[in-house]
């Protein structure tokens, strides 16, 4: 479509771009299925039972029946399964760039033996699975006593190999001249490492927080092993059990979707651009 | 360099020493080795505990018939005989690639159009960026839930879709074919904006002096479609086939949520069905042996995808 629009200018040169019109009619007949099922979401969420099912579809509800999210928040601890997600999401992420900061920057500027074998095997475990190693998991889990606790949720989770990547790869571009430098200035590595490195990263820093809040936020089959008891559940665990046994409720169960849903949806809002460049750092570069 | 030292005469001083004197004082290469080291400690111990030992417990496992519960007992291949020919390892696995294969390609496809038409410089994209890389953010509970509410037989597809031209309404996730169909149908829709982002990055590092040489020389728009971008995307091409494939077989929470891998196991993918072996069946050898296989295929499979970008890119 874009290379349509460059040929057409060439041969007729019309004050009027219909190659730029197709483009918007396309683009926006795509836009308006891709945000289809969010309004169907949304506006669901504000209908009386009798109305969601209404034909032909009833886009806009007869009133906002705020009691949809009232209710589930109320007589289900869906309060406590967001705080939990919040909880293990926002530790996992500290945890990850603590890890990931240390080991990228180890993997992009340090030589000793055994370096690329370790990196080699740390990417070779992205394409592994968790479904293929969760009883083994588990039984590690279990053996720390780990199991319906936070730090089962959390520990587990504490490094990613893709947090890595993106750290060493970031990490390449900072000029070793910069680093001997402080070391001729008598400054020690892990100084180094904190006073220079990792405000150099910020970006990349920025980019591992959201993918893996945004992965956590989305974690499913560990919490399901893991956290039993209700205390410990995390949203999608609350969703999915919500789902299954009051399933038949579509208002109020897309009022709780809704719910799970805002926090990732503002972050990305706000912090879009961070989100792309992660993207367009690990793709390219990678 | 090892050859050169091996000849000469001084490495025998060398051996005797560098020994006496690192007792006592690490050198300044040696020292800075050491810390790379120790920064690299604290992730590598946690990869340690949570994913290589659990990689490697699951191939040894997968020798044993181990019912989670008990202890595990040495059944040599057993597992993998058991495998062969069970009929819910040949439906998952068709499953799985089925998956795969119809929700990727059309991906691809979509997603490199988009790219294409938001790499011009049109008013707006910007947001259409934005509008179309949400569902990537989104989680694949919430997502899974929403579209089972679309799919059902009185939702949106139904009545917004299927009824103005006259047709009757589907049972999309109770029908053996229309399940599957669903849940490619969602998985479309939840990852076309994430290799659109991938795609516009690769268009961007495309030089546009490329485009503007060969505009000046009458190519076409197709040609220089076929001629500079397919070629220079290869690597982007690369990057997206891996990550489809492995994030793709690896699928496991839709089928989970929206169909159990149901109907009559229509939807059951390999990771549900070493799930359902494991903790519904509870038979921990035979789940480790199909991990295994997972990991195998997921494996060879990346390798033949970087095979064959080696190979073209050589010619």
């Amino acid at each position: 479509m874009a290379v349509a629009r460059p040929q057409h200018q060439e041969r007729t040169r019309r004050p009027v771009p219909w190659g730029h019109l197709l483009l918007y009619v396309g683009l926006s007949a795509g836009a308006v299925l891709i945000l289809m099922p969010f309004a169907y979401m949304l506006s669901t969420s504000f209908k009386s039972t009798g109305e969601v099912f209404r034909t032909p579809i009833q886009w806009l509800p007869s009133e906002l029946r705020w009691e949809n999210f009232e209710t589930p928040l109320r007589e289900h601890p869906i309060g406590h399964y967001f705080r939990n997600s919040l909880f293990v999401g926002v530790s996992v992420t500290l945890l990850n760039l603590l890890t990931c900061s240390l080991a990228g920057y180890s993997f992009a500027k340090f030589t000793y033996f055994g370096r690329d074998l370790m990196f080699g095997l740390v990417l070779a475990t992205m394409m592994v699975p968790l479904a293929s190693m969760i009883i083994p998991l588990f039984m590690v889990v279990k053996s720390l006593g780990w199991v319906d606790s936070y730090l089962g949720l959390i520990i587990p989770a504490g490094t990613s190999a893709f947090g890595i990547f993106l750290m060493r790869q970031h990490m390449l571009s900072i000029p070793d001249d910069l680093l001997d430098a402080a070391r001729l200035d008598g400054s020690s590595e892990p100084r180094i490492f904190l006073g220079i490195v990792l405000p150099m990263s910020r970006t990349a820093l920025s980019s591992v927080a959201i993918f893996i809040f945004m992965w956590n936020w989305d974690s499913f089959l560990w919490p399901l092993l893991v956290a039993t008891d209700e205390q410990y559940r995390t949203l999608p665990l609350g969703i999915a059990l919500f789902e299954s046994s009051y399933g038949t409720n579509y208002p109020q169960l897309m009022a709780v979707a809704f719910l799970a849903m805002l926090p990732v949806l503002i972050v990305f809002l706000v912090l879009q651009r961070n989100f792309i460049e992660a993207l367009t750092m690990s793709g390219v570069k990678g | 360099m090892q050859t050169t030292h091996t000849t000469t005469s001084k490495l025998g001083a060398a051996i005797w020493v560098e020994p006496a004197r690192r007792r006592f004082r690490l050198t300044h290469a040696q020292q800075r080795s050491l810390w790379g080291f120790i920064f690299a400690l604290p992730a590598l111990s946690f990869f340690a505990l949570f994913s290589l030992f659990p990689i490697a417990r699951t191939f040894y496992l997968s020798f044993f018939d181990y019912s989670v519960v008990e202890k595990p007992r040495y059944v040599g291949l057993d597992n993998f005989q058991d495998i062969i020919g069970d009929h819910r390892f040949n439906e998952s696995l068709l499953n799985s690639f089925r998956y795969v294969a119809m929700t990727y390609i059309p991906v691809w496809i979509l997603a490199l159009l988009l790219a294409m038409a938001l790499n011009s410089k049109i008013k707006g994209r910007g947001l259409f960026r934005t509008i179309y890389f949400v569902p990537v953010v989104m989680s694949w509970v919430v997502v899974s839930v929403i579209w089972k509410l679309i799919f059902h037989r009185m939702g949106l597809v139904n009545t917004l879709f299927l009824d103005p031209i006259g047709q009757s309404p589907r049972n999309w996730l109770t029908d053996v074919d229309l399940a599957p169909q669903a849940i490619v149908i969602m998985s479309v829709w939840k990852e076309v904006g994430f290799f659109m982002v991938v795609f516009l990055a690769g268009l961007q590092n495309i030089p546009s002096d490329y485009y503007e040489a060969a505009r000046v020389d009458g190519s076409t728009g197709l040609q220089l479609f076929r001629y500079i971008t397919l070629p220079l995307l290869q690597p982007t091409m690369l990057f997206c086939s891996v990550i489809g494939l492995i994030t793709g077989l690896q699928v496991f929470i839709p089928q989970f949520v929206m169909t159990q891998g149901g109907p009559v196991d229509a939807t059951l993918v390999l990771t549900l069905n070493i799930y359902e072996t494991a903790f519904v069946f509870l038979d921990g050898g035979k789940a480790s042996a199909l991990s295994v296989v997972l990991c195998l295929i997921i494996g060879a499979v990346t390798f033949l995808q970087f095979k064959l970008y080696r190979s073209r890119a050589l010619s």
